[in-house]
């Protein structure tokens, strides 16, 4: 039976790590059994073929190549160093791996390990696992329930977006991707080619923020509305990634939470109370309705007509004509 | 559940670290310290031994366990280096920066462990170095009504009933009712799972629709309930639940988001027909009005015609 890659893989680290000299390939693929044995195998299957020794080299660096990269996803810096008779070595620098002191006590232990818990994403989920256990094994202590079993808050950010993780590692590389996109109130997608900068889940949804190469400027994606596969390419960006990106204001003026005037509307008794909460002013009219005035911002319509006939605007004019065309075409049916 | 070969290697060359510093450790503890079972445990052990800095010089991990303890015997045979704390990849520290603040701001967190993490998270930045920067590309905001969050973890924690005015959106009323809470939790919105009084139910509550709370003197006794898998989504729907068909426009696809549905077929305008289910039809009243020309009810036709008669009834105050 083959060798499992993860003894693989730590048997590389293990040598890169143990090492005080460069080690060249050739000396790895020699202590590393996983190497001999698979390298052997496609050796002699390849001269079965007809094939020349050099099919089994190219195999052998195929997954030397893949075994380095996986190393160094899992945090090791490897150095690659150009020896005098011109062969090229490779090690992990003690300092250059090691962690430095850190000390956690039980209360911060606990902390990390209630916050660690709101990924259910695969690969933010195995690294945060990944990092508690990097601190564990340097020393942080195992808390103890800290609740006693009671009233833990349980967060999670739900990530269903098949978006998500590409975007991840394409914001993490700087590395431009374009994708299908369907604006909110479009019926076709349409292809974006975007320079990813970041994602912020904010009111129960992932999003992109970015620029916008076609268009020239800043934009905001909602993952949830990206059709398709997101395809990253390994080019440069071009336009400079600014240090504080704002998410949330974009999402929150879509929401149509940046009011731009005041609405007087009417409430009947007893209703509304959404409404009344963002009432800046609210007056009882003595006939079973009150008159509010609330902030008036973009969706605002939309919103008011949700309750039906226990709301009225009575201004301004506009307000009033959209809710009114709204009224009329659900009462068309 | 099968791990991928590098969360497997990352596991295991943190284990090779943790077992350097503690000669004899317990398997129990060590598992319990990894938060892996036993039985993962062992079959990472199986496998150390055949990992070293040379598979011939002999050097291999020699790591063995009687099932009990386990015992290191060559600490010092592939190196001095070896089995040293790693530093956190990019990853690791994103993942947990990332966590650690978005909780931390989460009004009516507990004063104690808020400090925690925020120490915690200055401890990690420190130590993560450049790795720390990449946790500025993705970040985490939840929602939370602070003063009800607090009031409703105080509840919990001294195990009392409490009294609520909560607002229904689908009646647009509030109610009152004593419950007993159960526990709190956020996704995206903050929301207290309790057992209700008057309906002898669990109900879950969105916080930012607790007009006001009150503790009782009564002490809370939740029947046992098994806690729902929040990773399934809030709203599951049962089968026997009725069925209700929407057809939107273009301008109305966003229902699909917001609304857990069995099916979304698409129209040829570019629209959607929506088949979803919910335990209460007329709760979608609501729906339909906001919709106006961006899309009707199909089925059942009782709520189309409530939603057709609210709308002729609201007209009516304009003189229509």
């Amino acid at each position: 039976m083959a060798i499992a890659k993860a003894e693989r893989l730590m048997n590389l680290a293990l040598c890169l790590l143990g090492t005080r000299r460069p080690l060249t390939k050739a000396e790895l693929r020699g202590s590393i059994e996983a190497y001999i044995e698979a390298t052997a195998g496609s050796a002699a299957a390849a001269s079965a073929a007809g094939a020349s020794e050099s099919g089994s080299d190219d195999a052998f660096n195929r997954m030397f190549e893949r075994d380095k990269e996986d190393l160094r996803e899992l945090g090791l810096v490897i150095e690659t160093v150009e020896g005098v008779d011109g062969e090229t070595g490779y090690l992990a620098r003690r300092d250059s791996n090691r962690l430095p002191p850190i000390t956690l006590d039980a209360e911060e232990a606990a902390a990390l390990g209630l916050a660690a818990s709101v990924w259910q994403q695969a690969r933010l989920a195995a690294a945060a696992s990944g990092a508690l256990q990097k601190l564990r094994a340097a020393g942080m202590p195992l808390a103890e329930d800290p609740y006693g079993g009671q009233s833990a808050l349980e967060t999670r950010v739900p990530t269903h977006e098949a978006a998500f993780e590409p975007l991840l590692l394409a914001a993490r590389d700087r590395r431009p991707v374009v994708f299908d996109y369907r604006k909110a109130n479009a019926a076709r997608p349409e292809q974006r080619r975007v320079e990813p900068w970041a994602l912020e889940f904010c009111r129960g949804h992932w999003y992109l923020a970015g620029w916008d190469r076609d268009r020239q400027a800043e934009r905001v994606f909602r993952l949830s509305r990206i059709t398709g596969k997101v395809r990253s390419r390994a080019l440069p960006f071009t336009a400079p990634v600014p240090d504080h990106v704002t998410v949330r204001e974009t999402v929150e003026s879509w929401a149509g939470e940046t009011a731009t005037g005041t609405a007087r509307i009417k409430v009947r008794a007893g209703h509304g109370y959404p409404l009344r909460e963002r009432a800046t002013v609210t007056r009882a009219l003595g006939d079973g309705w009150d008159e509010l005035e609330i902030p008036y911002g973009h969706g605002l319509d939309a919103w008011l007509v949700e309750f039906g006939p226990d709301v009225v605007v009575l201004g301004p004019a506009e307000l009033r004509a959209d809710v009114v065309d709204r009224l009329r075409a659900v009462a068309k049916g | 559940m099968a791990i991928n070969a590098i969360d497997h290697t990352r596991r295991m060359l943190s284990l090779v670290t943790y077992l350097r510093e503690r000669p004899g450790a317990r398997v129990a503890d060590v598992a319990r310290a990894f938060g892996i079972s036993e039985d993962e445990l062992i079959g990472d052990l199986d496998i150390l031994p055949m990992c070293g800095t040379s598979f011939r010089g002999g050097d291999l991990l020699d790591i063995d366990t009687d099932g009990e303890r386990i015992w290191w015997h060559n600490p010092d045979a592939s190196g001095t280096s070896t089995g040293e704390p790693l530093r956190l990849a990019a990853d690791e520290a994103t993942a947990l920066l990332v966590a650690a603040r978005a909780v931390a701001t989460l009004p009516g967190l507990r004063e104690g462990d808020r400090q925690a993490l925020v120490r915690a998270t200055a401890k990690i930045e420190a130590a993560a170095g450049e790795a720390a920067e990449a946790s500025s590309r993705l970040s985490v905001r939840f929602e939370s009504e602070g003063g009800v969050f607090a009031e409703a973890d105080r509840a919990i924690s001294e195990r009392r009933r409490v009294w609520l005015r909560y607002y229904s959106p689908a009646r647009d009323e509030l109610t009152e009712r004593e419950v007993d809470p159960i526990r709190l939790f956020a996704v995206g919105h903050t929301y207290m799972e309790a057992w209700c009084r008057l309906s002898e139910a669990r109900r879950t509550f969105r916080l930012d629709r607790v007009a006001e709370i009150r503790l009782l003197d009564e002490v809370s006794d939740p029947p046992p309930v098994e806690l729902r898998d929040l990773s399934q989504g809030l709203v599951q729907p049962a089968a026997e639940d009725p069925e209700v068909v929407i057809e939107v426009g273009p301008g109305g696809r966003w229902v699909a988001e917001y609304y857990p549905h069995d099916r979304a077929d698409e129209l040829p305008d570019g629209g959607l027909r929506i088949t979803l289910r919910t335990p209460d039809p007329a709760s979608l009243r609501r729906l339909a009005l906001r919709l106006g020309r961006d899309g009707r009810i199909v089925s059942p036709e009782d709520l189309a015609a409530s939603a057709r008669e609210a709308a002729r009834e609201a007209l009516a105050a304009y003189g229509e």
